[in-house]
């Protein structure tokens, strides 16, 4: 193995995950410590410390190209891992690490950089005879262009960023008095969000599924698909839960996809691990949308249901091994299912809840996986994404994975943050995902609550409630109100007169 | 206060959505279910933080808020806001509730601290309920923040590139 010490390019639970594999093959990693986030768990799976805490940069470390490479150089580190978001599909670091002698564990620059260029990645997709939605040739220069190409596609369509990616910057329009005022929204946000006002459109197809397909492709030529993840279950483009494999895939079908997402990774001699995304439409239709270079947040399911390591397939590849696996040996056997526990308010439309995770007891046993950055202790810092904990769960088939995951969503604990917890209990018990009758619009269109909750629960809250009221207003011998004790009480207070009790 | 006057036997705590839950007094700890009655303790450690035991199960509860007789309250990691009224409050509140007049403005507040990313709407200009007013950033995501009423601005305090903290006032609607 060329591969000697890894420096993470990354941190939270993705940090967690790749450290742990570097671990079982006998790599060194390295971590960075950072001020926002001092004593982060990542940071005791490594075995070499950087200490970053003096920086105070503006841009986050994990951002900072100059410094990583150099991170990577002073700490002797051989290979970087980048994770997923960051600099996950920056071609340029990709470049700087191949100039500087680090291993970069990712595709090769020119495969990130024509994936991650949507414009790019269609022209390939539509000269390799791969079915997309219509669309605009190129970019768009103005919004006059815009209302012409939009009414020869039909409405409604899409606005896309060019070099946008992870659902971001996209406007659905569905009148041509619309276009002109998305247009140039759109045009704005993507200059915002990826310094590049460069969009183009595609006919916007209505109620599809979401369906990935998983990539590996080795440095010698060989590419194989590990089968698909369904990832319908999504709030503004932001995967909540995901599974493998999909009840709307037959074996034909899972066939014809995968042949065609391998073609698409050999045609920019894809290597490492990637995934390209398709849509699929209610009459089975699929529509290439976007290839992604990286490792994704979602990859456990597609680990459990094949048995294979990702992040070990990613380094070995990075080790210029060849892949040991040909397409007939990939069997996908059971039903994984994984639920992003975020640090969110499901019943404020989602916000994020920052804040001490002061409690955290996660589920353990033969059918569940937990992937997490986080301990009781850990806080959720404003500065990174809001995701507490990766709940995995399998089962034999579909039915067994989602009744084990009902069970062991009953039995996660965090206390501190208001979490996802309650969507997903909602979600198990949904008619329309357990028969798997679902969409990306599932969560916008067929949900008039978005949790659950017992029908005692809400009675012992008020429970709880009045318990409060007694205890802050009434004499313990007389039941006789003193309103002059109708004060502003802090819960800090409240929470530990509740202890005494 | 003298102990004549009020004599409680009756508690309400009526939740945001209207829902009302009698408790009499002396508050009991036990539920009643149909013909049981179920004991509901109130507990705390180490491991758990403050829990409610109900039923075998342990349910973890926290108070968020508490402003008189207002109670935000987390109850298995979803939030119930409760007002604890006494037969005599109820009875007030019922005809104050009768005679309060109509909403004339709608304040826009922050629903979390983050950073205004664009302002897509002007004094004067007429917004459609569930128009956006503005985008807001926080945690890598972009949020649109829609207005909940057909209206006119009348007032903008969001200020592109700035950033603001929960319930921070972003935007006066009139109705």
């Amino acid at each position: 193995m060329k591969i000697k010490r890894i420096l993470i390019a990354n941190r939270g639970e993705i940090a967690v995950r790749i450290m742990k594999t570097a671990r079982m093959m006998n790599i060194e990693t390295v971590a960075v410590k950072t001020a926002v986030e001092p004593n982060a768990m990542y940071l005791s799976s490594a075995d070499v410390i950087y200490d970053n805490t003096k920086n105070i940069s503006e841009i986050p470390v994990f951002l900072d190209i100059e410094k990583l490479i150099a991170i990577a150089l002073k700490t002797n580190a051989n290979a970087v891992h980048p994770g997923y978001g960051f600099l996950a599909e920056n071609a340029y670091f990709a470049q700087k690490c191949i100039d500087n002698k680090i291993i970069f564990i990712g595709p090769s620059p020119d495969a990130i950089y024509k994936m991650g260029n949507k414009t790019i990645a269609r022209k390939i997709a539509l000269s390799g005879g791969i079915p997309m939605a219509m669309g605009s040739e190129g970019n768009i220069s103005n919004e006059e262009e815009a209302v012409v190409i939009a009414e020869k596609i039909g409405y409604p369509v899409i606005i896309k960023a060019s070099s946008g990616g992870g659902g971001r910057g996209m406007r659905i329009v569905r009148k041509s008095e619309e276009m002109e005022k998305m247009f140039i929204i759109a045009s704005k946000e993507a200059e915002k969000a990826f310094n590049d006002p460069l969009v183009f459109i595609e006919k916007y197809i209505e109620n599809p599924k979401h369906i990935e397909f998983q990539i590996l492709g080795d440095t010698k030529g060989n590419v194989i698909h590990l089968g698909e993840r369904e990832c319908s279950i999504q709030r503004k483009h932001q995967k909540l839960l995901e599974e493998a494999p999909s009840c709307a895939l037959d074996e034909k079908l899972r066939k014809t996809m995968g042949t065609m997402a391998v073609q698409i990774a050999k045609a920019v001699n894809y290597h490492s691990a990637g995934t390209v995304e398709f849509l699929l439409d209610s009459d089975k239709n699929f529509y290439f949308m976007e290839m992604n270079t990286r490792i994704q947040v979602e990859h456990p399911v597609t680990e459990i249901i094949t048995g294979i390591d990702l992040i070990e397939q990613q380094i070995r590849i990075a080790n210029d091994e060849e892949l040991k696996y040909r397409q007939e040996d990939i069997k996908l056997k059971g039903w994984a299912i994984e639920c992003r526990i975020n640090a969110e308010d499901v019943q404020a439309g989602f916000a994020p809840d920052p804040g001490k995770i002061e409690n955290l007891s996660m589920p353990s046993g033969p059918c569940i996986r937990v992937d997490t950055g986080v301990q009781a202790g850990s806080s959720i810092v404003t500065s990174y994404d809001s995701m507490i904990a990766k709940l995995i769960v399998k089962g034999r088939n579909r039915k067994e994975a989602i009744k084990n995951c009902k069970m062991a969503l009953d039995k996660v604990w965090i206390k501190g943050t208001k979490t996802t917890l309650p969507f997903f209990r909602m979600l198990v018990r949904h008619q329309k995902f357990l028969d798997g009758n679902f969409t990306t619009a599932f969560i916008e269109k067929d949900l008039d609550k978005y949790y659950f909750n017992s029908e005692y629960e809400e009675m012992l809250a008020a429970w709880l409630a009045t318990k409060l009221f007694v205890e802050e207003n009434l004499n313990d011998d007389s039941i006789n109100i003193d309103f002059k004790h109708g004060k502003d009480m802090s819960p800090w207070l409240l929470n530990k007169r509740i202890n005494q009790f | 206060m003298a102990n004549e006057i009020l004599q409680i036997k009756k508690l309400y705590a009526l939740s945001s959505e209207n829902r009302k839950f009698n408790f009499s007094l002396p508050l009991k700890h036990t539920i009643r279910i149909g013909k049981r009655n179920y004991e509901v303790k109130l507990k705390s450690d180490e491991k758990y933080g403050t829990y409610i035991l109900w039923k075998n199960r342990k349910y973890p509860v926290e108070i968020i808020s508490s402003r008189q007789n207002k109670y935000e309250i987390l109850f298995n990691d979803i939030s119930y806001t409760f007002t604890v009224e006494t037969p005599f409050s109820l009875q007030r509140m019922k005809v104050l509730n009768s005679k309060k007049g109509k909403v004339e403005k709608e304040f826009i507040k922050a629903p979390m601290p983050g950073k205004i990313i664009d302002v897509l709407v002007r004094e004067g200009s007429t917004v459609l309920l569930g128009e956006p007013l503005v985008i807001l950033e926080a945690m890598k995501m972009q949020n649109e923040i829609l207005s909940p009423v057909n209206g006119v601005i009348v007032k903008v305090s969001a200020k592109a590139n700035t950033n603001v903290m929960k319930d921070d006032l972003l935007v006066e609607i009139k109705l």
